[in-house]
């Protein structure tokens, strides 16, 4: 077999190219140990982020996008997580080296996060206006060194977010604020520091479209203005059409498959990105009276996983092969990544 | 398939509909005026029908599907399913309606007793309606098993031992249980990831054809609606601001929110626009007259007249209305 060479080859490419990226993952291992078993949550992931670009990482519930977020920002709860082995490159440092300290200085300042549920994280007993005064008093003293400038601060980042009459809403508590509004205020927690990567865990999943397309647009312009760059979890293939660079699809703890935005879309490769592509309804399946593309069974227990490749009993091009060994990654024209065994040659 | 549904007549007529909440205040609960949920709607549901409803939250979406499956009395209208008076049936007829219309609601996890095993959560519906001995009730629960695609051996298990796919299907055989002619989707896939989405769709539409049901199928998802849905009503603060067959409101919307929900949906494909499409909404109400249209704070089209006067659905093109006075 000589898929080692494959992995070997694809890391050593990632590491001689080295500046551009801004993020790299390698081998990563993530379990939790639980009294049922070990549960492997991130199972070798590889993955690149460019300068200023947005990354986008889609699955289903229970394929490791959150445990994902959560180890890079090391905010896995240990135990009973641990963090098994791989290394996280963030310009050149390696995250999983640094202690407590070192990644207090990271977190919040150079790598921030937005979470799913605007409602839940932020504080209902403090101001909004002092929930982001904290951020930049905890992270740039220099920039806070009176209440009056961090409060200016503060009101510059409403104002930058698109929160109007941004110098009265900062006195609101959140409860005042709708869920787009709330969605808002957490970004602009998140920019305060003006980090370089933003991780955005389903930013938009509990809001309207209309709102959603005002958040994401948000996002876009300020990645154009800031340069930061964007870790995107979501399910929303359009959502994902629409605002990134590259494209992970994860899977049972592994990246499935990995390449920029337009490749994926137009010649998606792994039979499981193949299945979700064509599961999203459309108006035309409708008045063509096609029923809608459905991948049969449920997403695999992460306690018990089946043998082979994690997918194979849900695969409709499933081979021998599949169901006894675990496919490597197999690197295809233009940096298109797939783990998939019909890509072997 | 319009033209037949019309000679049978419709299952559900809601005409007019209005429900207020009366807010109130204050240590003696002083009355601070009220809420409009729903405005003045007025739908009719055919036999055999999926008749989307789409709207963001807070539109009123879920008070008029609660006004429907009569958990709420109306203010003013009123509502005839099979003839039944909702908003005011009591005794026999009202369990004639319970068991005509029942309901699938978003959350699978909320919405299933966990300390009841499969069999005893089907049942139930049948129990309450007193329908059949226990052993044909027994039956029943089997045959609803295979129509929505689960295994016999499953019967035993608790709620938790299921994924959420497999738990909103016992949600629609427990809907089913009793017969229901009109089924009430309360968002029943935007809880289920992508893939599991599709199956429960598919399994609604099958269910539809096998059984003749008709669905009330309410959603913010606008791909998901137009897929399954034959019209599609729209909602804006609690009115119908457009109704058409699916295939008319996406190929023409006529209405300005209709074509903001439109644009900003993100569509699967990369490279078309590379940018969300929105229009920048100013929800502020207006100090003006308390009958503008609720659009003419935002609508860049708006005119003198919207300041003046809500619009009402009129047919702007065969079987498609809209509640606009600029729309042709």
């Amino acid at each position: 077999m000589n898929h080692k060479d494959v992995e070997k080859k694809n890391k050593g490419d990632t590491r001689s190219e080295g500046r551009e990226y801004l993020l790299e993952i390698q081998d990563l291992h993530t379990y939790f140990h639980t009294p049922e078993g070990t549960v492997k949550a991130l199972n070798g992931v590889d993955l690149v982020l460019k300068r200023g670009h947005t990354l986008s990482i889609v699955g289903e519930s229970g394929c490791g996008k959150t445990v994902l977020a959560m180890t890079i920002l090391r905010l896995i709860p240990q135990p009973p997580g641990r963090i098994e082995r791989g290394r996280i490159l963030f310009e050149g440092t390696d995250l999983l080296s640094l202690d407590d300290e070192g990644i207090r200085a990271i977190r919040g300042n150079k790598i921030s996060m937005i979470f799913q549920e605007p409602m839940t994280s932020l504080n209902p007993v403090f101001t909004i206006g002092s929930q982001i005064e904290e951020v930049i008093a905890l992270h740039q003293p220099e920039a806070a060194s009176t209440r009056k400038q961090a409060r200016e601060t503060a009101v510059e980042m409403l104002d930058m977010v698109g929160i109007p009459f941004a110098e009265k809403r900062i006195d609101d508590y959140p409860h005042q604020l709708s869920g787009g509004m709330r969605q808002r205020v957490m970004i602009a927690m998140a920019l305060a520091c003006k980090p370089s990567l933003m991780i955005a865990d389903e930013p938009t999943t509990a809001l309207d479209v209309t709102t959603q397309a005002q958040i994401l647009s948000l996002m876009a312009d300020l990645k154009e203005e800031t340069g930061t760059s964007i870790i995107l979890v979501t399910h929303d293939l359009g959502v994902v059409a629409q605002s990134c660079e590259e494209v992970a699809v994860m899977y049972t703890g592994n990246v499935v498959e990995y390449a920029g935005v337009e490749d994926i879309f137009a010649l998606p490769l792994h039979p499981y990105t193949k299945g979700l592509m064509r599961s999203v309804p459309t108006i035309d399946a409708r008045q063509k009276g096609e029923s809608l593309h459905a991948i049969p069974g449920n997403v695999p227990m992460l306690k018990d996983m089946p043998g082979g490749c994690t997918f194979h009993n849900r695969c409709e091009e499933v081979m021998e092969i599949c169901r006894k060994e675990f496919p490597p990654v197999f690197v295809l024209h233009s940096g298109h990544c797939v783990r998939c065994w019909r890509y072997a040659n | 398939m319009l033209e037949v549904c019309e000679l049978t007549g419709p299952l559900l007529q809601i005409r007019g509909v209005r429900k207020v909440y009366p807010l109130s205040s204050g240590v003696f609960r002083k009355s601070a005026g009220s809420i409009t949920a729903v405005d003045g709607v007025t739908l009719d549901i055919y036999p055999n029908e999926t008749l989307g409803l789409v709207g963001e939250s807070g539109c009123g979406k879920t008070t008029l599907s609660k006004l429907v499956l009569a958990l709420e009395e109306p203010s003013d209208g009123c509502i005839l399913f099979d003839d039944v008076d909702v908003g005011h049936a009591k005794g026999d007829s009202l369990e004639k309606l319970r068991k005509g219309v029942q309901v699938v609601f978003q959350d699978p996890f909320g919405s299933l007793n966990p300390r009841r095993r499969v069999r005893s959560i089907i049942e139930e519906p049948m129990i309450i309606h007193r329908e059949g001995t226990k052993a044909q009730r027994m039956e029943r629960v089997h045959e609803l098993l295979r129509m929505v695609g689960l295994h016999e051996d499953m019967l035993n298990r608790y709620p938790h031992e299921f994924s959420g796919g497999q738990r909103q299907r016992i949600c629609i055989a427990r809907a089913l249980a009793v017969h229901p002619k009109l089924l009430i989707c309360d968002e029943p896939v935007s809880a289920l990831d992508v893939s599991i989405q599709a199956q429960v769709i598919n399994l609604l539409v099958d269910l539809q054809k096998e059984l003749e049901l008709s669905y009330l199928f309410i959603s913010h998802n606008l791909s998901v609606v137009g897929y399954i849905s034959h019209r599609i009503a729209v909602m804006y603060k609690g009115r119908i601001v457009e109704l058409a067959g699916s295939d008319s409101l996406f190929e023409g919307p006529l209405h300005p929110y209709t074509k903001c929900l439109m644009a900003a949906v993100p569509e699967p494909k990369p490279g078309q626009s590379r940018r969300f499409k929105y229009v920048r909404r100013n929800d502020i109400p207006a100090a003006g007259s308390q009958s503008a249209c609720a659009c003419s704070t935002w609508c860049p089209d708006a005119a003198g007249e919207c300041g003046r006067e809500t619009p009402g659905l009129r047919e702007a093109r065969p079987g498609h209305f809209v509640a606009c006075h600029l729309a042709d």
